[in-house]
């Protein structure tokens, strides 16, 4: 402080005027020019930037000067005054521009007593749309900017569950896992009774073929529309309309009836044909065969004869009672034990059904996958059972730490006082020790 | 008749400038050998390590003389300056009023036939010449000055450029740099020439659409707060073209020639931000919109 006083605190500015040979070269020309050579009006905006640099410098040259010179008349004024060192280093003019006062400042300052007597409310007005940019001004430019790099506690969040302990809760799900499903046990319910191992997923039985439904509710559609075109005009033609009505209703059936058989034309089942023709002997039929005479029987037994009329070829075969017959059929063959309940599904002629095929096929293997995560669900609560025994012992095993540590610290606390440490102290420190060593070996076990 | 009477002026003005410019160096010299003592008397002392009442009284005198130099260097330079700039006013009527009669002058090219690049050329050299404004000790920047609003019962006169609020014809709003034509007092509205194609779009604005361009620089090194400061939001023109977009500013100017560096909101950029691009003060204007905030 002693040297301050004797030393002002002055900078020592480099007063040194701008060259201006080297950096304003018009400036420089136009000196050396006589006064008959004039300017050029081209050289105006050059020599405007050079002056400027001049005027520039001299401004600040002045300042500085300025300040310098206030801080020599303080000093001599105020000496050992230390406050004015502060002014002093504060006004770095060089090499800081002066009006460093925060911007913010400076608008508040203007709202307050600005420069010209400009009216009140426009002048608030200009300052309000100011601040607030200011405002937000901040915030926009760091996010985009400078994101932070929270990536490893991220990572470390994910890995936490791995390593945690397993919680009670946890186990339970897995039990719940494990418990099949009730809307899948539904399922597997007819099956489950019949063989018990199996599980297989009841297939509903097929329903109208699409072809089938589709002419149906075309038909009805159009009965509705024709309904509709009669009740308009029922007054000219009543008794027509009904008429139609019992037409499209003929004709429904008649469409039934020629969709029922199956495509070999048979109205009857697979089985009724394989007893009747068990029943009936071959050799009677083949020389039926032969002779040319009952080409007409031999057709109608087959019944794809070119000849006969679509007509006739539906009526003689639809039965009605096929269906029922082939159902009682299976059921006497079942219960006489010729036929296996197993084998009623392959027999039924469904395994000509492709796609009840690739259900088979799926089910097989989504079976063996449930199966496959049964065993792995089994296995998971296993080990977790484990590791939750193991947990518990883990835990005691931090308890008895904790004891073995009380007792040494005990003893050591006894050892700087300079005393044998009491037997009980001893008791409790090895039984601390003992009981943590079981603890281990359980735990290894 | 009155061209004639602009050109003599013009010529009286420059002789005049021209005598301004000998004065400046004249004072310059002048000054020149009390700052070198100045100098030698700091090096005597900074050896010394110590104020001598002699040092202190010399230097202080010094000073003194050295203040009142630079004072009268000042004065004579801003004169030689306001010279200047009253030559470029003589030679704008001329040019405003060569447009409005419809004539174009041999220094003033035909705007029409003007190539894009020509016409870049001539923004930036406006740009560059846009005069510094250097107050005197204690005086604070005026409006239009860097990034100082004009107070809000401005009125821009013909001839100055503006930034202009104007739809396109796909219906988007743009701000486009444009020339005030002339200025409705009844119906406060403006009539500007979008620079780019004078003459062939011209549209009448509300002055709420218009906001004037600076017409002092703002000098770093004196007045830092008449500057735009960092990540401030502003409107500038986009480099090569004649159109102002919503940008922040990177780094404000260090000297007087300075550019601003700024970061243009743009979307095709992954931060959402252009990298930093040069845009003259004069071409940097503070937005007022903040919608999307």
């Amino acid at each position: 402080m002693s040297e301050l006083k004797d030393c002002p605190p002055l900078k020592y500015y480099d007063f040194k005027p701008v060259e201006h040979v080297k950096v304003c070269p018009r400036y420089t020309a136009v000196l050396s020019r006589s006064d008959d050579d004039g300017i050029g009006i081209e050289e105006l905006d050059t020599l405007q930037l050079e002056l400027e640099t001049l005027l520039s410098s001299a401004i600040r040259r002045l300042r500085a000067l300025e300040e310098q010179r206030q801080i020599l008349t303080d000093w001599q004024d105020k000496k050992g005054d230390k406050r004015f060192l502060k002014p002093g280093k504060e006004a770095d003019l060089m090499a800081t521009p002066r009006h460093s006062k925060p911007k913010k400042q400076k608008l508040d300052g203007k709202g307050s007593h600005g420069p010209g007597p400009g009216p009140g409310r426009p002048k608030s007005k200009n300052l309000q749309p100011k601040i607030q940019e200011y405002e937000f001004n901040e915030d926009p430019q760091d996010i985009p900017r400078n994101p932070k790099n929270d990536t490893p506690n991220r990572f470390w969040a994910s890995v936490e569950p791995y390593c945690a302990d397993i919680t009670n809760e946890e186990i339970r799900v897995l039990e719940e896992l494990l418990k099949v499903p009730e809307d899948e046990a539904e399922y597997y319910k007819v099956h489950y009774n019949v063989h018990n191992k199996h599980v297989v997923l009841q297939v509903p039985a097929l329903g109208k073929h699409y072809s089938q439904r589709w002419a149906q509710e075309d038909l009805l559609e159009e009965q509705r529309d024709g309904a509709r075109a009669n009740e308009k005009k029922k007054g000219v033609m009543g008794p027509l309309s009904e008429l139609d009505a019992k037409d499209v209703d003929a004709l429904l059936k008649k469409s039934e009836s020629q969709h029922d058989p199956p495509e070999d034309g048979c109205p009857f089942g697979p089985l009724t044909q394989r007893l009747l023709q068990a029943l009936v002997e071959e050799n009677i039929i083949s020389p039926m065969e032969d002779s040319p005479i009952p080409d007409v029987s031999g057709k109608d037994v087959g019944n794809d004869g070119a000849s006969t009329s679509p007509r006739s070829q539906g009526k003689p075969f639809s039965v009605p009672h096929t269906r029922s017959l082939e159902m009682r059929i299976k059921e006497e063959l079942v219960s006489q034990g010729l036929l296996d309940a197993e084998e009623r599904q392959g027999a039924g002629g469904d395994s000509e059904d492709e796609v009840l095929a690739e259900l088979h096929k799926r089910q097989a293997e989504l079976k063996a996958l449930s199966m496959h995560n049964r065993t792995r669900k089994q296995e998971l609560l296993r080990l977790a059972k484990e590791e939750m025994r193991k947990q518990e012992l883990r835990q005691r095993v931090r308890v008895s730490d904790n004891e073995v540590m009380e007792a040494f610290r005990r003893i050591m606390a006894a050892r700087q006082k300079k005393r044998t440490p009491t037997k009980k102290e001893k008791d409790q420190a090895w039984k601390a020790l003992r009981e943590r060593e079981s603890i281990l070996k359980l735990l290894d076990g | 008749m009155a061209l004639v009477s602009a050109d003599s002026q013009i010529a009286e003005y420059l002789t005049e400038l021209h005598q301004l410019i000998k004065q400046t160096q004249e004072e310059r010299s002048r000054s020149e050998h009390n700052l070198l003592n100045i100098q030698k008397t700091h090096e005597r002392m900074q050896t010394e390590n110590k104020t001598s009442p002699y040092y202190r009284t010399k230097l202080r005198g010094l000073y003194t003389t050295a203040k009142a130099d630079a004072e009268a260097e000042c004065s004579i330079l801003r004169h030689a300056l306001q010279k200047i700039a009253d030559i470029k006013k003589l030679l704008e009527e001329r040019r405003i009023a060569a447009k409005m009669a419809g004539v174009y002058s041999d220094s003033d090219p035909p705007r029409k036939t003007m190539r894009r690049g020509v016409l870049m050329t001539l923004l930036q050299q406006s740009a560059m010449t846009l005069p510094l404004w250097i107050g005197k000790p204690g005086d604070s920047p005026p409006p239009l000055c860097g990034a100082i609003p004009a107070s809000s019962d401005y009125v821009a006169k013909p001839g100055d450029k503006v930034a202009a609020r104007v739809k396109a014809m796909d219906g988007d709003e743009q701000w486009i740099l444009a020339e005030v034509v002339s200025y409705n007092h009844s119906t406060n509205k403006y009539e500007v020439d979008d620079i780019d194609e004078e003459g062939k779009e011209r549209h009448t604005l509300s002055r709420r659409r218009i906001i004037p361009l600076p017409q002092w620089k703002a000098n770093p090194e004196t007045d830092p707060e008449a500057l735009f400061s960092k990540d401030h939001l502003v409107l500038a023109l986009y480099p090569q073209t004649t159109c102002f977009y919503r940008a922040l500013i990177h780094t404000p100017p260090q000297r007087p020639q300075d550019d601003y560096s700024v970061l243009f909101e743009d979307t095709s950029y992954a931060d959402g931000y252009s990298p930093p691009l040069n845009v003259a003060q004069r071409y940097v204007v503070a937005c007022k919109e903040n919608k999307k905030k």
